[in-house]
């Protein structure tokens, strides 16, 4: 144990400084997000004025508030580069130089984005949380911020980061077959946005869909923190959700590390 | 030709202490520096002549060239080609010149080789009948043929700065640019190039300003030399003269029967020479003398040195330019007379 | 203006030699961009499902604004997406040295040298959304109208790449600013829904500051009501024509600035 934190310290801490050098790409991502988060207030807005009773499937305009900020939160704190890393590498050849390190490929990804995913919390996420807690207060004239769900919105957080993580990986692969990593990135996170819950709350859907949605890894990435971190959940449902969310763990692990074993295989055929 | 007239460029550089601390403080409080990476350099290059810019890493060569070919706008001082500056009419002043970054290259990545010719055709407005006439020419020059349908991508390294350096002559340039335009080449390659670029020159009166850190690129092309350091013009002149101010050293090498054991001191005292004038390395039985032969004749230098030890073998050679180029990187110009 | 041309359409058609070279690539990017659009349309549909309109817009309207606010985008998409590449690495790496040495205009060499076809998702979305919705849309169409709002279209996407030339311009001085053009660039996302839905803070900044409720909202607006062409159509032609003298200015001083890249 002691030997991999020494072995992968490196990395988290090469993944901080390298969100530091960037800091200023990093603020226009959260600026953007929130940009997107006010569009989607007001036009929620509007939505719930049209509708009439001043409510729309199940959540009130306090709900939908906390729903929009709170999944972009959970958004940046699950959100993985690997996509772009490794499709950059792999487009440049780079990769090869990670293959002759003796650490675990994967592991050196995870370990510095790591790092980044600390710095997004402190700086970001607690903020916004915060600022959720405050509006809540003073739409509630209660104190609605409960000590277990939150350490539950915490755990669920790690298994959908995991999984985001692996999902990331799996499309970086791509790159070994197709160059256009702006295209793949767009089709990514339009697929992950809408699937996830992030764009839209899962239970809007149709009925149908949304059971099925709700099994799928996409939820297990943002839907289902957020629904806990709300209280939608109730506790049986959290377990069950939580258990969803770590078998997408492991298939999603597994899943990558086949594509990998494959790749490096054509890696090596290639010549590097 | 060319007029460069007091050239200077400053840079602002912010500067990062090392580790987490350091970058956190660059968050909240940059600290920023002015670098000053080319001051005050003046020279004239008349037409026709290959100009030899040379100089140690981190010099400021490359952002002479860049001010030079209009890429770089000068802090201070101005460059004319022909009467023309690239600051007031940019796009008649690059119609004069050709460029060649020897580590980056303007050739289309993805197409064949042909197709960038017939895009930089239209950019530089050349006529059909002279199109033909220049790529029969760079064809011939620099044997284009074999690969110029070929996508770019897929050509070495010594093809490609062919290509690169044809793009550049398309349109018939009064000025050649070259920034090291032999890097990583193999002998054979660079022997290519420089036939080449001496081809174009004779043939066309080119002007050829070109930067390298190949000593062999100088001796064999440049007619005149100009050196920075520092951002500073240290040295300009001819090659020759350059051999004559610096080219006094000569160099001795005996081989002995045993070890022998002559230091730099001995010398020193034995002859009366200054530090300047003698160097010595030693390596078991063999040794190298360096020498000032103004100071002390090469025949001196032999009978004081054979009459200490017992000799086997000598060799005398002239300090090359690489030696001369070495002692003023080192100790920086003697001012010129 | 003749030459220009000419180098334009040699420089498009190497393009799409390159194109024809990766056809994987250019198949991925007009896919995902297809997608991502027919998910904003399911978004919609979603919210239609529960509500009969949306601050006084039928379903068919709003899909009409939204369906309009692909094409400028996607145009501009089509035309100036090279300058994405300026200010994420074009500068940063030195590359911009290229277009300093050549006798023409850099900014229209840099514009013209990538013509993206990805941008077909777009425009074909947004023209079909447009043709699906017109009939429902309870649209004002005559001559002057219809005139009137096709004359838009250029200016609504000169709004478009007037941003992305002064933010990309930054990149001059600090390096890169990708992360500059991709927030506001974001900001698009305000073009996509009726101006009437934000508060008047917002509404203010996305009509004259940043003025994306331009490229979307009030030029579809003029079409279904015939109202205020002054403002509908006029402000975007106005307001188009002072963001690109703006912003080619900030371009114009940038060029001077350009430290290009090692020693």
């Amino acid at each position: 144990m002691n030997k991999i934190r020494k072995q992968y310290l490196p990395f988290v801490r090469a993944g901080v400084q390298t969100l530091i050098a960037y800091r200023m790409n990093f603020m226009g991502f959260i600026i953007g997000g929130l940009i997107y988060c006010f569009v989607m207030y007001y036009l929620w807005q509007a939505v719930f004025l049209s509708s009439g009773d001043g409510s729309f499937m199940g959540f009130s305009m306090t709900d939908m508030v906390v729903y929009i900020f709170l999944s972009n939160v959970t958004g940046q704190l699950t959100f993985s580069s690997a996509s772009n890393d490794v499709g950059e590498e792999i487009r440049d050849g780079s990769i090869s130089m990670r293959l002759i390190k003796p650490v675990n490929v994967d592991m050196s990804y995870l370990a510095a984005e790591i790092g980044a995913a600390l710095m997004r919390f402190a700086v970001f996420a607690v903020p916004v949380m915060m600022g959720i807690e405050i509006y809540r207060y003073v739409v509630c004239e209660t104190i609605m911020f409960d000590l277990v769900r939150f350490l539950l919105y915490l755990l669920s957080i790690v298994l959908a980061y995991l999984i985001s993580f692996r999902v990331n990986l799996c499309f970086g692969f791509i790159a070994f077959y197709v160059k256009n990593l702006w295209g793949i990135g767009i089709l990514k996170n339009s697929i992950i946005n809408f699937l996830s819950g992030s764009l839209i709350p899962l239970a809007f859907m149709p009925e149908q869909l949304k059971i099925i949605l709700e099994y799928m890894p996409f939820a297990s990435m943002n839907y289902t923190p957020v629904m806990i971190y709300m209280g939608k959940y109730d506790i049986d449902e959290i377990l069950f959700r939580l258990a969803i969310q770590a078998i997408w763990a492991l298939i999603t692990y597994a899943l990558s590390k086949l594509i990998w074993f494959r790749a490096v295989k054509k890696l090596s055929v290639q010549g590097g | 030709m060319i007029y460069a007239e007091n050239l200077r460029k400053e840079f602002t550089k912010i500067i990062k202490d090392p580790g987490l601390k350091g970058s956190f403080k660059a968050l909240f409080k940059p600290r920023k520096e002015i670098v000053v990476a080319a001051d005050n350099i003046s020279f004239h290059v008349p037409k026709g002549e290959i100009l030899g810019f040379i100089g140690p890493n981190g010099a400021g060569k490359s952002t002479v060239i860049k001010m030079l070919t209009g890429i770089l706008t000068p802090t201070k001082g101005q460059c004319r080609i022909n009467g023309k500056n690239p600051q007031n009419d940019r796009k008649k002043y690059v119609r004069d010149i050709g460029v060649v970054f020897g580590q980056r290259t303007q050739l289309w990545w993805d197409l064949p080789l042909v197709e960038t010719y017939s895009v930089l055709k239209e950019i530089y407005e050349v006529s059909d009948e002279n199109f033909k006439e220049r790529m029969s020419f760079l064809n011939e020059v620099l044997d284009l043929k074999e690969f110029i349908r070929s996508p770019v991508r897929t050509l070495s390294l010594g093809q490609r700065m062919r290509a690169d350096i044809a793009a550049s002559m398309l349109h018939s340039p009064k000025v050649l640019f070259l920034d090291e335009p032999t890097i990583g080449l193999d002998v054979v390659v660079k022997d290519n190039i420089r036939r080449a670029i001496m081809k174009i020159n004779q043939e066309e009166q080119t002007t050829v300003i070109l930067t390298t850190h190949d000593i062999s690129d100088i001796e064999l092309l440049c007619d005149r030399i100009v050196m920075i350091d520092k951002g500073k013009n240290v040295y300009d002149g001819s090659l020759t003269e350059l051999k004559k101010n610096y080219g006094q050293m000569r160099e001795l090498t005996f081989e002995c029967d045993n070890e022998c054991s002559m230091s730099a001191e001995t010398f020193k005292s034995g002859l009366h020479l200054s530090k300047d004038d003698i160097f010595i390395e030693n390596d078991k039985n063999v040794f190298k003398i360096r020498f000032n032969s103004d100071v002390i004749p090469v025949g001196d230098m032999l009978n004081y040195t054979l009459s200490a030890a017992r000799v086997k073998d000598i060799a005398v050679r002239d300090a090359d330019i690489e030696e001369i180029i070495r002692r003023l990187y080192k100790e920086g110009a003697k001012p010129n007379e | 203006m003749h030459r220009a041309l000419k180098i334009y359409k040699i420089l498009v058609a190497q393009n799409l030699k390159r194109v024809m070279e990766y056809k994987a690539d250019f198949f991925t990017g007009a896919v995902s961009f297809l997608i991502d659009q027919a998910i904003g349309i399911a978004f919609i549909f979603i919210i239609f499902s529960q509500i009969p309109q949306l601050a006084g817009f039928q379903f068919e309207q709003i899909v009409f604004i939204y369906g309009f606010s692909q094409i400028p985008k996607g145009i501009d998409h089509l035309l100036t997406d090279n300058l994405w590449s300026v200010g994420y690495f074009i500068v940063k790496k030195g590359d911009f040295d290229k277009y300093l040495t050549r006798p023409i205009n850099p900014l229209f060499h840099v514009i013209a040298e990538t013509f993206q076809i990805d941008a077909a998702g777009e425009l074909v979305v947004g023209i079909s959304l447009m043709i699906y919705a017109a009939p429902h849309a309870a649209l004002c169409v005559n001559a002057l109208t219809v005139t009137l709002f096709v004359f838009a279209i250029p200016f609504c996407t000169l709004i478009y790449t007037s941003i992305k030339i002064a933010c990309a311009a930054f990149a001059f001085w600090i390096k890169s600013s990708g992360y500059i053009i991709q927030m506001l660039y974001g900001m698009n996302e305000f073009s996509k829904y009726p101006t009437t839905i934000y508060s008047n803070i917002i509404k203010f900044f996305v009509t004259y500051i940043i003025p994306f409720a331009f490229t979307g909202y009030y030029p579809a607006l003029y079409l279904m009501t015939g109202e205020n062409p002054l403002f509908n159509i006029g402000g975007a032609v106005i307001i188009s024509m002072v963001m690109l003298f703006v912003s080619v200015l900030i371009w114009n001083k940038g060029l001077k600035a350009y430290e290009s890249a090692g020693s």
